[in-house]
């Protein structure tokens, strides 16, 4: 259970998240989505304790980012935007490596390993340094290290971004598969087909905040569009114009005046 | 708690030792300083003990019109070959010979008559290896000089104790009895510029490398406090720098004792316990140097800023050493406190077959490594830094 309170978040003058509220629930894939620099890699790193709000709350089970980072750490898998690899160390030490640091160890976490592996069809180079991995072994390594541990909540930031058509299927069925076994994920995209074909339920972001929520049939009775791609164009726009009507307003309020 | 820790640093040395290529250079950089020193010790040790008078070789010109001096040298043990050379001065400067005694031709005839003769001894000052060689050349003159003026005072019946009022004798007091032992002053010098570069490339690579890979983020998603990753990747980086400048101090020792077995050089051979005491000395430096490294990693943009700023660093502590190698410091409590530099004069004393005072070593451990634990801690915190994960 993964759940967002009034969160701000600016970087100098840049306001990159405000008042954003959600909750993703267990059993449920909740997909973020929204243009690049909507917030969600924002929102995301709030969440798995890499960032620090100005105000407002990100609990993981009821623990908050802030006040409490071990024990949201302890409960989370993370697949950040950033997802680099150690170039000397083979693929299972990758994994190996995450394990530990959770405080696994011994035979439960080898076999752990073994069943990534497997999970993930990543045998052939499980043993290998993963200098020159290509994109999509990369990612296998990496959703491999975020998941070994088990983790009850999972966060994947893109995680299909430049990945062939294969590999995004099979990345799209394990996400299916952590949900089905009750667990919980927010996964961010800007790949409207994919959140529609994915999520249970999707946050629409723009300029640092929600714009729209709710299951991608809601969404298609908003706005009136089935497809969620247009869905999205269409709230991007009602979001500029509503923009320039306040800017409109404003201008209008101080020439009255 | 400490488990994760260790965790953290093993990764760090399996991932840096399988870096061939750097870690090869960065064992091999410690053996610079020794085979440097090594090989001057050689050189200069072997022109500063040229052959014994007897061994002697003059080499003059005109040498015909001296047969008086001639015979003199060789009843020395000595002896004089004349040369054909018609460029003297150039012979000299290119190296031919160390130098040229020039006879003039009225020598004979000045000589004969008991008035004073000049001769000529052609030397090249700049060149160092020649300063034995010429030194012969001038004590074989001066000999045959005074010979003759006591045989010619003692033939007008004066006594030759009145031209010659003093005779001086030279006491050294030096603890390393040969010049050479100067160049052992240069292995601290040395021993800093290990210390900084031992360990760099994985504190760099750790920290400013992990971020520019993008691996840290992840990274730092796990279960276990910040501090703990600084300290992990900071223990990785310690050990390195202490293998680095343990392979530098075994390295001295064996070329030392290399030497002394040749009898070549140095007279004053430190043994075990004193390279033991440089190691101790070493430590608390090496807790400052690799604190200093995680700090800079941490704080500079990138890689390349990171390598650029710790490429300068190790000439700053090798720097008093370099100017104590020929001003020696006296040892003083203030000295002490500065890390590197009480080192610095500490290591020159033990090297130098000197027994440093006990609390001054004391003093001096105590002080740097408070120093580095101030460092630490800023590193920790530094970590905390919430842009730390990210490199832009």
């Amino acid at each position: 259970m993964i759940e967002v309170r009034n969160l701000r978040k600016s970087f100098k003058e840049l306001v990159a998240v405000e008042n954003v509220s959600f909750s993703a629930k267990d059993g449920e894939i909740t997909g973020l989505i929204g243009p690049n620099g909507a917030g969600k890699t924002t929102t995301m790193r709030i969440l798995y304790t890499i960032m620090r709000p100005d105000s407002g709350q990100a609990l993981v089970d009821g623990f908050d980012a802030v006040a409490d980072p071990q024990q949201v750490q302890r409960r989370i898998g993370v697949l950040p935007d950033n997802r680099g690899l150690y170039p000397r160390l083979t693929a299972r030490e990758h994994v190996r490596y995450y394990g530990r640091l959770h405080g696994m160890k011994g035979e439960a976490l080898e076999s752990a390993i073994e069943e990534m592996i497997d999970t993930l069809v990543m045998r052939d180079v499980a043993d290998r340094r993963t200098k020159g991995f290509s994109k999509g072994q990369t990612l296998k390594v990496a959703l491999a290290r975020a998941l070994v541990h088990k983790p009850h909540n999972v966060m994947l930031d893109e995680p299909t971004n430049g990945l062939d058509v294969d590999s995004s299927r099979a990345v799209r069925d394990m996400v299916r598969r952590i949900r089905d076994e009750g667990r919980c994920v927010l996964f961010s995209s800007h790949i409207m087909s994919e959140v529609q074909a994915l999520c249970d339920r999707i946050i629409v972001m723009g300029h640092g905040r929600i714009v729209a929520e709710g299951t991608p049939d809601d969404l298609a009775d908003l706005t009136g569009e089935a497809d969620l791609e247009e869905i999205f164009v269409a709230i991007a726009r009602d979001e500029a114009e509503l923009k320039k009507r306040t800017e409109f307003e404003a201008l209008k309020e101080t020439l009255d005046a | 708690m400490l488990e994760k820790v260790w965790i953290i640093a093993r990764k760090e040395l399996t991932d840096n030792l399988r870096d061939r290529r750097s870690t090869i250079l960065s064992l091999l950089y410690p053996l610079i300083g020794p085979v440097l020193l090594g090989a001057l010790v050689l050189f200069v040790g072997s022109t500063l003990t040229a052959p014994k008078v007897q061994e002697h070789v003059v080499v003059a010109q005109g040498s015909d019109n001296a047969p008086e001096f001639v015979a003199f040298v060789r009843e020395q043990g000595a002896d004089v070959v004349e040369t054909e050379i018609e460029d003297v001065a150039d012979a000299v400067r290119k190296g031919m010979h160390s130098s040229i005694l020039v006879f003039p031709e009225d020598f004979a005839d000045t000589f004969g008559d008991e008035r004073n003769a000049e001769i000529q001894l052609y030397i090249d000052s700049s060149r160092l290896s020649s300063i034995m060689s010429i030194g012969r050349t001038v004590e074989l003159i001066n000999r045959f000089n005074r010979n003759t003026a006591d045989t010619r005072l003692a033939a007008h019946e004066v006594d030759p104790q009145i031209a010659y009022p003093l005779t001086m004798k030279s006491v050294n007091v030096a603890a390393s009895l040969s010049i050479s032992g100067i160049f052992l002053n240069m292995m601290a010098p040395f021993l800093m510029f290990n210390i900084f570069i031992g360990g760099v490339y994985l504190a760099i690579d750790a920290t400013a490398g992990e971020r520019e890979r993008g691996s840290l983020e992840p990274l730092l998603a796990n279960p276990v406090p910040r501090w703990q990753f600084m300290l992990g990747k900071y223990i990785a980086s310690f050990l390195f720098t202490a293998l680095a400048v343990l392979m530098a101090i075994v390295a001295y020792k064996s070329i030392f004792s290399g030497l002394g077995m040749l009898g070549v050089g140095i007279k004053v051979n430190p043994g075990l316990s004193d390279f033991t005491f440089v190691f101790i000395l070493c430590i608390p430096i090496m807790l400052m140097a690799v604190a200093i490294q995680m700090i800079v990693a941490t704080v500079s943009k990138s890689f390349k800023e990171t390598q650029t700023y710790l490429g300068l660093l190790p000439l700053l502590p090798a720097l008093p050493g370099m100017i104590m190698v020929f001003v020696p410091i006296q040892a003083s409590a203030w000295a002490m406190l500065i890390p590197t530099y009480g080192q610095t004069i500490l290591i020159g004393q033990l090297v130098r077959g000197e027994t440093p005072d006990y609390g001054f070593m004391a003093l001096s451990c105590l002080a740097t490594t408070v120093v580095a634990m101030v460092l630490l801690v800023m590193a920790a915190r530094l970590y905390n830094r919430e842009n730390m994960a990210f490199a832009n």
